[in-house]
Order: structure tokens, then C-alpha cells, then sequence
């Protein structure tokens, strides 16, 4: 491809210079020509890797003395996308860290004795989707579910959105931990989730990416966080909601991943048709996929990915941005067919094998670049990934680079054909029993029959689609060859499939169909 | 205060508390001394909820080794508002530590609860002030951007705090009109956030900005926030993209149009090319196409071109993503 700077137009300024260095600087770490070549120093970031996990994180990690749970998921997902398994042992005490971390009052806090937060919440639950297990010393059944939704419904705010702590910020980052959390724990109730597909929709921007908060006050006639709590009422409609803050890859994937999960809930609770029902919010999920296509960089960045117009390509929004990707393509239904393209212009750019990446990629971002935009540009030479050259690694760089290029490897997609297997083998009483063990007490309680069924529907809707998501046969591509392979991970979760099947079947107290059960055997 | 607390007889009376008691921690972090020390007494503080000066003292002291510590920034707006502590006196002290850690969310949703509490017109436009000193540093931080926008929306008063955006605004793209985070307040100013002061005439305020974004694409076509913008106020307005099909032609071209020729002959509404511009410009381009696209008929053959030759020629890496607006185009036609 060509390696034209980006144009400038004869007008620089400060944006156009600090990008014209930084394409030097990843200029120089181009793949070589033979792209057989490249390699993922496994071996080093494995090492990398387990080194923060025994040695523990030198002191410029102070900075993340109220984000502990994050290193540990950052770590030990990195394992799981790298193939590494855990010994018993380190299970343990991982265990043991994280209850820890677990607050009186429920969630999980950034280290012992720290207030609950939701991120810090969502980090620790992956966390135990990897390390833990039902039963004694599993961790699984220490986890105060019960007061984690209390936890959860005393962040509430009137206008859909939560604060991410007492006394905290509103934030979609911190929407998408509780989502993710409640959907693992089977948590959700349409209590906890009134008015949030309308928060989220307020936080797309005109430029179609998402940003972290929107402004209730006009519409709510209050946006003090400290005395606003509690369900939605009616509000003005005709009232704006603005979104604060530009478009960014963060807050998009947050938002993105939210309103996929929360599909189920529209589904059931909303309607199109108008009577009793709200009527169906929305976002515009064209735009939306035309943001993260315009964020990934030219051939001259290495097709890495940036988080905001104008600024620099990064490995983390390799996930955030390129992981979101396929998240565009399933609301917009692209991921379900597979209709012929017209490929005619295809015989003319045909020059270096392009055709067979053609064939098998259905994906709408350029997967081989960034592969080769994180394995040239962000691996270290002394382990681990990061941001870009010459950066050192670190922790949370390491995990999103890879998750990224996992992204960037699998096809990832809802699949109509399991969650309909996963919804064949629905036991409803499991399922209610489990979600109900989380109270005698005050959590919510359907007010009727009907609200009872609704309920359960929502709990079988939620499951099966989370569940749904595998990889597409034929579709995973390795720059470098098939030695560069790491673990496909769960485009809404960011865990692997095994653990995200894992603690969902057990929280829904089900027993789904093996994923493998209708393929042919191998042997 | 002394080095370390636990040297200090002033703390003889709090019961430091270790982070871990029975447990050997995966993943630990090195901390210094100070910092070990610090937090130890501060659990043994948050554990008997108390609020006093000396753990004003505290926090301060964890914040500035660890900004991120929101438990600590609780337990200090708490401490702060139960000693009655003058709010703005707080502010003035945190301006230091906002400067320092401008990329803490912590910092700014701390001013936020100050400035929530002081309910204070005045308080809210020194405030704006502020953020400008912290802004020429930092042109594009993110949250001292949407903290802006919301310290606006928050005590909405046109002439002292609106009135002054948009000149701001055109200070800052003055200066760099890439800055997305510039333009996207000129979007929360003029569009998202209801009806400014003499912007009542919908028409006239939609020509203004119309004209003020094809000044700046013509000063850089290539500049991507720019073209966002003028998308953004389209949609938002119900406007055709294709009352904008004259101005787009002049920048899908590959040569700009040679000056000179009608130099008296003045289009305002279709501000040229610079002469430096590098063209065609890719978003004018898909700009282009979907004028077309819209338009069906003939005119999407004209799109698919277009889409084409971005796909194999012009943008090639987002050529999967021009082949499915191919797709997606000749499925509904
Ligand atoms: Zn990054």
C-alpha cells in the first residue's frame, strides 16, 4: 500500500506537526516486505506478563493503587488470549486479593478498604470469570450479589444513567461495567435498567462516535448527582440532552457494547407499535460504524487505530475502536449475510495474494493492518505491548493491544443457530431460582403474573444472546502464519468464550448445549 | 507533618490499618514508604469516619501522590462540606492540583461538586476563566472539555457564560483548526444545547455557521473535523447535503481551480480551495457520493464510482468499508 503522509494541505499547525513526527517515528517499524516474517514474541510477553503477577508492579504503578482489580484482569485475560493457563496456587491467591477488594456494602473497590466503584466492580468479575469457580474457595459464591444490586440501584439516577461511586462522576464506561457485570451474575431487572437506552442514546454525538455524559438537567430539571437519585419519571421530552465531550474510542465501545446487550431488554420492554409500551429509542448505528472505520490510520500509522478525530493512532484502540467494529456490524445486521459482493475490481488489485484475504474477511475494517500495526509498532523488544514507539509497555497497553489483535484474527458474531440450541435447553425454574437466591430482602420483585413472565423472558433473552457469540468457521486470518494465533475473546465481554460460557451458565443455572456438540469430529 | 505519620505524635492516636491482614496479594504494587504510610492511616481514619482538618491534611497528601485515589477525594468533599470549609477557598486550593493532574477525571468532578455546591454565577465564570489557562496548555483534554460544557448547561446563563464561547472557540481553531475538541464545543454551543441569545433566527444562525465551516475546509480540506462539523449541522438541521453540492465540486477535483481568471467574481457561499490544497480531499469525496447516493437513480452509479476509486485507489485502507456502502447502496436500489 502507498505510504503517503497524511495531507496538510500547505497549513500546519500544531495537530498537523505532531502528526507528521509521529509517522516518522512508526514509519520506521514498517512491516518488511515477506509479512511471513513477523513474529509475536509470545514467549516475552508471557513473561512480561508474569513477572507484574509474581514479582508484582514497580512503584510508577501508584497510580493505579485504586484500580487493582484492573491489573489482575489485565493480566490474567492477557493469559487467557495468549493461550496460558493458571496452576492452582496462583488461583488461590488471586482469589483471596480480590475478596479482599470486595466492599461490606457491595461491589468492588479499587484495593482494600476503598470505596466501591463500578469499574474496579467489572474488572474483579472477569477477573473471577478466570480464576474461579462455584463452591468453596471459588469465589463465585462469595460474591455478594444481593448487595452488589443494592450497590447497583444506589448509584441510580433519575435520567438512566449511574455514577460510578458514591459521591462520583456519571460515566459510560461505568454503564458498560454494570451491564457486564449484571448480565454475567444474572443481576438485570427492568428496575435497574429503566431509562438506560435512552441515557446512552443521548451520548452519541454529531459526529457519530459516543462521549462520556450527557446533560440531564433540562430535561430533568436537576443534574445535582448528589440529591438525584432514584427511578425515572416523566421528563420533557422536547427538552435537550447534550452530550459532553467529543467522540471517543473509550466511551464508544462502553456505549456500543451496552446498547448490544441491552437488545433483549428494548426487545421486550419497548415498542414500536405505540399502546402501553415506550416507544423504541435509537442510535444511529450508520454513523456510528462510519466513526470507527474513519479512526483507523492510514497505510503511513500502520492502519493502527486513533480514539479521536485528529489525534494520534494508539494500540489500546485496537480494541476499543477496532473491537467495536464487528459491535457496528451486528446492529446494523451486516454480520448475518453473506451475499455475494461485486468483486469484479478485485482481478485488477490482485498483485500481492490479496484475493485470499478478500475471500475469507467479511469484517469492514482493514484486519490485516491492524495486526500489522500491533505487531510491528506495538510489541516492546523487551516484552509486553504498548501505545506506540518508542513508549514503554505497560500493563493495560499489553492487554488491549492483544485483545486487539485477537479482535483483529477472529470473527467474532452472534450466531442465530446457538442461541437458538441455547434456548431450546432453557431451564425457566434454574434460571429464576438463581437470580431469586440473590434475595429474601428488598430487591425487586415483579408486581404480577405478567411482570413475572416478562422477567423471565428478559433472563432467557440475555443469556441466549450473550451466549450466542462465536467464532464464524473460515473467517480467522494471522499475519505472521498461524504461529502468531492467540485466543478469540468475547467482543462484548473481553474474556474468552470459555469463561464468559462458563460463568453465565452457572449464574443462570444452565446447562447449554455444547458448543461442539454439531460439529463433526475431528478425529 | 513529618516525613512519615507513624513518626508524628500529632497521628499517636490513629490505628493505622495495613491494606492486606491475611492475605499474601497477587500482583502487588511497590509503593514508597509515604505513600504506605499515607494510605495505612487513612484506612484507619475512613474506618472511624473521621472528618477533621488534619485529614483534610491527609488526602492532600495521597492525592498529590496519587491523584486517581477517588476514595480519597470522597472522603475529602465530605470532610470538606462537614467542616463547612468555604467552597471557593477549596477551589483556590485545588487550582494547583487541577494544573498538575489535569488528565485526573478526580480533579475535575471534585470542582464539579464544589461549584454544584456554591451555586455561584460569579463562581462559574471565574471557573471559565480558569479552564482557559488550563486549556492553552492542553488544547484537547478531554474532561476539562466536557466539564466546560457542563458547568455552561449547568448554571445557563446566557450573557455571562454563553455570550463569550464562540469567540473562544474562534481563538482556539484560529490557532489549530484541527482541534476536534474545539469544534465539537462550537457544536455544543450552537446546536446541541437549545437556542442562544440572538440565534433565534434558526436560518440565519444555520448560514453563519454553514459559512463559517467552508472557510475553515478551504483553509484545509483535508481536515476531517471540519467536514464532521459540516455533516453534524446538516443532519442536525434537516439539511439536503446536496444544497452543498457546488461547494463539495471544488474539492473533488483533483486540481484547485485556477485563480485569478474571475478574481472579481466573488462566491461567497463556495469559498475555493487554498492554493496549497491537496486534492481531491477524500472527504469531500465520500461527501460527494452521498449526495448521490441519496439522490438514486442514475446518480448512484455515479456514487458507486466514487466509492470505487476510495476503495482501490484513494483510501484503500477502509476499502472493505467503501465496498459495503457499495453493497448496502445497490441493495436498496
Ligand atoms: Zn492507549
Amino acid at each position: 500500500m502507498l505510504n503517503h503522509p497524511t495531507p496538510t494541505d500547505g497549513y500546519e499547525t500544531y495537530t498537523s506537526r505532531l502528526q507528521k513526527e509521529t509517522e516518522e517515528l512508526i514509519k520506521k517499524h514498517r512491516p518488511p516486505h515477506d509479512t511471513a516474517q513477523i513474529e509475536l514474541q509470545k514467549k516475552l510477553h508471557f513473561e512480561f506478563l508474569l513477572r507484574n503477577l509474581r514479582q508484582g508492579f514497580p512503584e510508577r504503578y501508584t497510580s493505579q493503587d485504586a484500580s487493582q482489580p484492573w491489573l489482575i484482569y489485565w493480566t490474567l485475560h492477557g493469559f487467557s488470549i495468549l493461550g496460558v493457563g493458571l496452576d492452582d496456587q496462583t488461583k488461590k491467591r488471586t482469589i483471596d486479593t480480590l475478596l479482599a477488594m470486595q466492599h461490606p456494602e457491595g461491589g468492588f473497590a479499587g484495593g482494600p478498604g476503598q470505596t466501591a466503584h463500578l469499574l474496579p466492580t467489572y474488572a474483579a468479575v472477569c477477573s473471577f470469570a478466570v480464576v474461579g469457580r462455584p463452591g468453596d474457595g471459588g469465589g463465585w459464591d462469595a460474591i455478594d450479589r444481593k448487595k452488589m444490586y443494592d450497590f447497583f440501584m444506589s448509584l441510580k439516577r433519575r435520567d438512566g444513567s449511574f455514577l460510578v461511586s458514591h459521591h462520583g462522576e456519571v460515566d459510560v464506561r461505568g454503564i458498560y461495567c454494570l451491564l457486564a457485570v449484571a448480565t454475567l451474575l444474572n443481576l438485570l431487572t427492568p428496575e435497574l435498567l429503566a431509562g438506560v437506552p435512552e441515557f446512552l442514546a443521548t451520548c452519541q454525538t454529531y459526529e457519530g462516535g459516543f462521549c462520556n455524559a450527557s446533560f440531564p438537567g433540562w430535561a430533568f430539571e436537576a443534574d445535582d448527582p448528589e440529591t438525584e437519585s432514584g427511578s425515572p419519571k416523566t421528563y420533557d421530552l422536547s427538552a435537550p440532552r447534550p452530550p459532553l465531550g467529543e467522540a471517543h474510542g473509550g466511551y464508544t465501545f462502553c456505549a456500543a457494547a451496552s446498547w448490544v446487550l441491552l437488545q433483549p431488554y428494548i426487545k421486550l420492554y419497548y415498542s414500536s407499535a405505540g399502546g402501553s409500551l415506550p416507544p423504541v429509542p435509537s442510535i444511529n448505528t450508520r454513523a456510528l460504524l462510519r466513526w470507527c472505520v474513519q479512526m483507523q490510520g492510514l497505510p503511513i500509522e500502520l492502519g493502527g487505530f486513533k480514539g479521536r478525530t485528529n489525534k494520534l493512532v494508539d494500540g489500546c484502540y485496537s480494541w476499543w475502536v477496532g473491537g467495536c467494529v464487528v459491535l457496528a456490524e451486528t446492529l446494523l445486521g451486516v454480520t448475518a449475510t453473506h451475499e455475494a459482493v461485486p468483486h469484479e475490481h478485485h482481478e485488477e488489485s490482485d498483485e500481492d495474494g490479496q484475493k485470499s484475504w478478500d475471500d475469507a474477511d467479511d469484517s469492514l475494517f482493514n484486519r490485516k493492518a491492524l495486526q500489522e500495526y500491533i505487531l510491528c509498532a506495538g510489541q516492546h523488544p523487551a516484552g509486553g505491548l504498548r501505545d506506540k514507539p518508542p513508549k514503554p509497555a505497560d500493563a493495560y497497553h499489553t492487554l488491549y493491544c492483544t485483545a486487539g489483535l485477537s479482535a483483529a484474527q477472529h470473527r467474532v458474531i452472534p450466531s442465530e443457530a446457538r442461541e437458538k440450541a441455547v434456548i431450546s435447553a432453557w431451564h425457566s425454574s434454574q434460571a429464576h431460582a438463581k437470580a431469586e437466591s440473590r434475595h429474601p430482602g428488598t430487591a425487586y420483585a415483579p408486581s404480577s403474573d405478567a411482570d413475572r413472565e416478562m422477567l423471565d423472558e428478559l433472563r432467557k433473552g440475555i443469556f441466549a444472546h450473550a451466549m450466542s457469540w462465536s467464532e464464524e468457521d473460515g473467517t480467522a486470518v494471522y499475519v505472521g502464519g498461524a504461529a502468531n494465533r492467540v485466543n478469540a475473546t468475547h467482543p462484548l465481554f473481553n474474556l474468552t468464550v470459555t469463561h464468559s460460557d462458563g460463568m453465565l451458565s452457572y449464574f443462570y443455572g444452565q446447562t447449554p448445549p455444547s458448543r461442539y456438540a454439531n460439529k463433526p469430529a475431528t478425529k | 507533618m513529618s516525613e512519615l505519620l507513624a513518626d508524628d505524635p500529632e497521628w499517636a492516636d490513629v490505628v493505622p490499618i495495613r491494606q492486606y491482614e491475611n492475605v499474601n496479594p497477587i500482583a502487588p504494587i511497590f509503593y514508597s514508604e509515604e505513600y504506605k504510610d499515607a494510605t495505612d492511616y487513612f484506612r484507619g481514619v475512613l474506618k472511624t469516619g473521621e472528618m477533621s482538618p488534619r485529614v483534610l491534611q491527609l488526602t492532600e497528601r495521597i492525592i498529590r501522590m496519587n491523584p486517581a485515589h477517588y476514595t480519597a477525594w470522597q472522603h475529602r468533599y465530605k470532610t470538606v462540606i462537614s467542616l463547612k470549609i468555604p467552597l471557593e477557598e477549596e477551589l483556590e486550593l485545588m487550582n494547583e492540583i487541577a494544573t498538575t493532574f489535569l488528565k485526573t477525571y478526580q480533579v475535575w468532578h471534585h470542582r464539579r461538586l464544589l461549584l454544584t455546591a456554591l451555586t455561584s454565577i460569579d463562581a462559574a465564570a471565574r471557573e471559565l476563566e480558569f479552564l482557559k489557562t488550563v486549556l492553552r496548555a492542553d488544547a484537547k483534554n478531554y474532561h476539562t472539555w466536557s466539564f466546560r460544557q457542563w458547568i455552561l448547561a449547568h448554571f445557563n446563563d446566557e450573557e455571562r457564560l454563553w455570550a463569550g464561547e464562540r469567540a473562544y472557540i474562534e481563538d482556539l481553531l484560529e490557532q489549530d483548526v484541527r482541534n476536534n475538541s474545539a469544534w465539537h464545543h462550537r457544536f455544543f454551543v450552537v446546536f446541541s444545547s437549545g437556542i442562544r441569545l440572538g440565534d433565534e433566527d434558526r436560518d440565519q444562525m444555520l448560514r453563519r455557521e454553514l459559512s463559517f465551516v467552508k472557510e475553515k475546509i478551504a483553509l484545509a480540506p483535508n481536515n476531517p473535523s471540519a467536514w464532521n462539523y459540516l455533516r453534524g449541522a446538516l443532519e442536525h438541521t434537516n439539511t439536503p447535503f446536496s444544497t452543498l453540492t457546488t461547494f463539495v465540486e471544488l474539492y473533488t477535483t483533483s486540481q484547485p481551480p485556477s485563480r485569478g481568471r474571475d478574481e472579481d467574481v466573488v462566491d461567497l457561499d463556495n469559498p475555493p480551495p487554498s492554493a496549497g490544497a491537496q486534492l481531491p480531499a477524500v472527504a469531500a469525496l465520500e461527501f460527494l457520493a452521498d449526495i448521490y447516493e441519496k439522490e438514486g437513480g442514475d446518480a448512484s452509479a455515479k456514487a458507486v464510482e466514487i466509492w470505487k476509486s476510495l476503495a482501490n485507489e484513494k483510501d484503500v485502507i477502509r476499502k472493505k468499508y467503501w465496498e459495503y456502502r457499495i453493497r448496502d447502496a445497490l441493495s436498496k436500489a
